[in-house]
């Protein structure tokens, strides 16, 4: 038993390597913050081409969006990072900066990893954007439409702010998955938490580093998955009492 | 004759298989209140919500004004089409179920479409829809949320919303089919106002009393088709045709 102990909770490895840890987590942190806005704005463009009215004119472009939402769900994430990491560098008809970008002071890998979890983010994100813009009625845009607005106006003043008020709860489950998964970034040597605890690991046989990298995810992600229930439970009892979700 | 409002010329409407609409013609002259009755699936609600495109029909000529609002480049799809904003801005809708807008004020409810469709500065969309409100007595209620009143109330504030768009023509959709019996009459009165200031009105309703009082003309729709029409006081009281006879005989034996 305390050779397990040893093996995934040795406090002296832990002490010696908690601030590379901390400050690969840090980085981790960092990465996650710049995907969350960019993929909870490429997710609403998402959604809002998916919802437009079918129009003959627009159908091809609905049609590619719903094809990508797809596709990028259906894909495993690591893949996304390799395919982008491994060849956007290669592709010699792009500019330098494009193909290794170094923006903000923040290595190539980072960006790789900012437009791979954007991609794939974007798409889940669209999907939960899908579900409240849906639980709206629909005489909401029937109303908002015979009053003369259009298709957009209606989207943007009267259906998206009612739907985005039903969606914190599967939301923060997308960031809470986003927050986890900016650790596959690690395999192109994003010197996050996962890639200093495996040095360590590699150095000293002995997994507490990685242990430590993963109590300090818990540490964020526990009490946002509570936060969860409680808006799920929040959100359960407007309905079952027949209120609106209040938004003033 | 002069020309009417609305003019609707062998309109068809169908959903898939389903053919809701078969061939309804029907004149509406400026400031006239028409009357639609008939049992659920009759066709009247399809029949309003073609009147201002919500439902294009596939088939005939629905004229606003004496302009053809079926035909246009996009005529038939509805969405693409140029008559739209002819039309929405033309004429107001007022619908069973409220459709308020959950998230905003009264007084946004109101003036939201002024503001973002035509444009109006915020201080004059917002005196125009206080003066509105007023109009149907809710001036205590601009800053409540729609959550926070009565279901006759908040269906006043609707036809503030509607009128602050200043149509030409006011289509209700069985806006009192939702309402408590006691919050009946406060809906009817403020359509009752409405109706003596001059507007032209598609009611479609089941309250026999106010088609009989406001109303112009009545017209019996079944299946479809418009069965029978004409002043309320024949329609209603000596109908010539079988199923008007037997849809009255069911309503009012309630």
């Amino acid at each position: 038993m305390s050779e397990f102990f040893h093996q995934y909770f040795d406090f002296h490895i832990m002490g010696a390597h908690f601030s590379e840890v901390l400050e690969g987590f840090l980085k981790n942190l960092l990465l996650f913050a710049v995907v969350v806005v960019l993929a909870l704005f490429w997710g609403l463009v998402l959604a809002l081409i998916r919802q437009l009215p079918a129009g003959r004119k627009l159908i091809p472009l609905r049609g590619v969006t719903i094809a990508y939402i797809d596709v990028f769900r259906a894909i495993p994430l690591l893949i996304i990072i390799l395919l982008i990491s491994g060849g956007i560098p290669f592709l010699n008809f792009l500019p330098k900066d494009i193909r290794i970008p170094q923006w903000f002071g923040q290595p190539d890998p980072f960006w790789y990893g900012v437009l791979a979890l954007t991609l794939v983010y974007g798409a889940y994100m669209a999907e939960v954007y899908r579900a409240g813009i849906e639980a709206v009625q629909g005489g909401q845009m029937e109303a908002a439409r015979s009053l003369g607005m259009s298709h957009s106006q209606a989207m943007r003043h009267v259906i998206v702010p009612q739907a985005v008020t039903k969606i914190p709860a599967p939301m923060l489950n997308e960031m809470i998955s986003l927050l986890k998964d900016t650790t596959l970034v690690s395999v192109v040597a994003y010197g996050e938490s996962v890639l200093v605890g495996r040095e360590v690991l590699a150095e000293t046989f002995n997994s507490s580093a990685v242990m430590l990298a993963g109590l300090m995810f818990l540490v964020i992600t526990l009490p946002a998955a509570r936060l969860v229930d409680k808006l799920i439970a929040r959100n359960q009892g407007k309905i079952t009492r027949g209120a609106h979700i209040e938004v003033a | 004759m002069a020309e009417a409002m609305v003019r609707l010329e062998g309109v068809h409407k169908r959903f898939g298989d389903l053919e809701v609409l078969k061939g309804v013609d029907l004149h509406v002259a400026k400031g006239e209140v028409v009357c639609i009755l008939g049992p659920s699936g009759s066709g009247k609600s399809t029949l309003l919500r073609c009147v201002n495109l919500l439902e294009p029909p596939e088939q005939g000529e629905i004229f606003l004004e004496g302009h053809d609002i079926c035909k246009g480049p996009g005529s038939g799809t509805g969405e693409s089409s140029w008559e739209l904003d002819f039309v929405r801005q033309r004429v107001g809708m007022v619908f069973q179920q409220f459709n308020l807008f959950p998230h905003k004020t009264v007084l946004e409810n109101v003036t939201l479409a002024p503001r973002q469709v035509l444009g109006k500065p915020r201080a004059e969309a917002e005196s125009k829809a206080k003066a509105l409100l007023e109009r149907v007595g809710l001036g205590d209620k601009f800053q409540q949320y729609p959550e926070r009143l009565s279901g006759g109330q908040q269906q006043r504030v609707a036809i503030a919303r509607a009128l602050a768009m200043e149509p030409r023509v006011m289509l209700f959709d069985e806006v009192t089919s939702a309402l408590d019996p006691e919050l009946v009459k406060e809906v009817l009165d403020t359509m009752r106002e409405l109706a003596a200031e001059g507007m032209t009105m598609l009611v479609v309703t089941h309250e026999m009393g106010f088609a009989k009082e406001v109303g112009d003309q009545v017209v019996f729709m079944d299946g479809g088709v418009i069965v029978e029409q004409g002043k309320p006081a024949d329609v209603l009281d000596h109908p010539r045709e079988e199923r008007t006879q037997k849809f009255l005989g069911r309503v009012l034996e309630r």
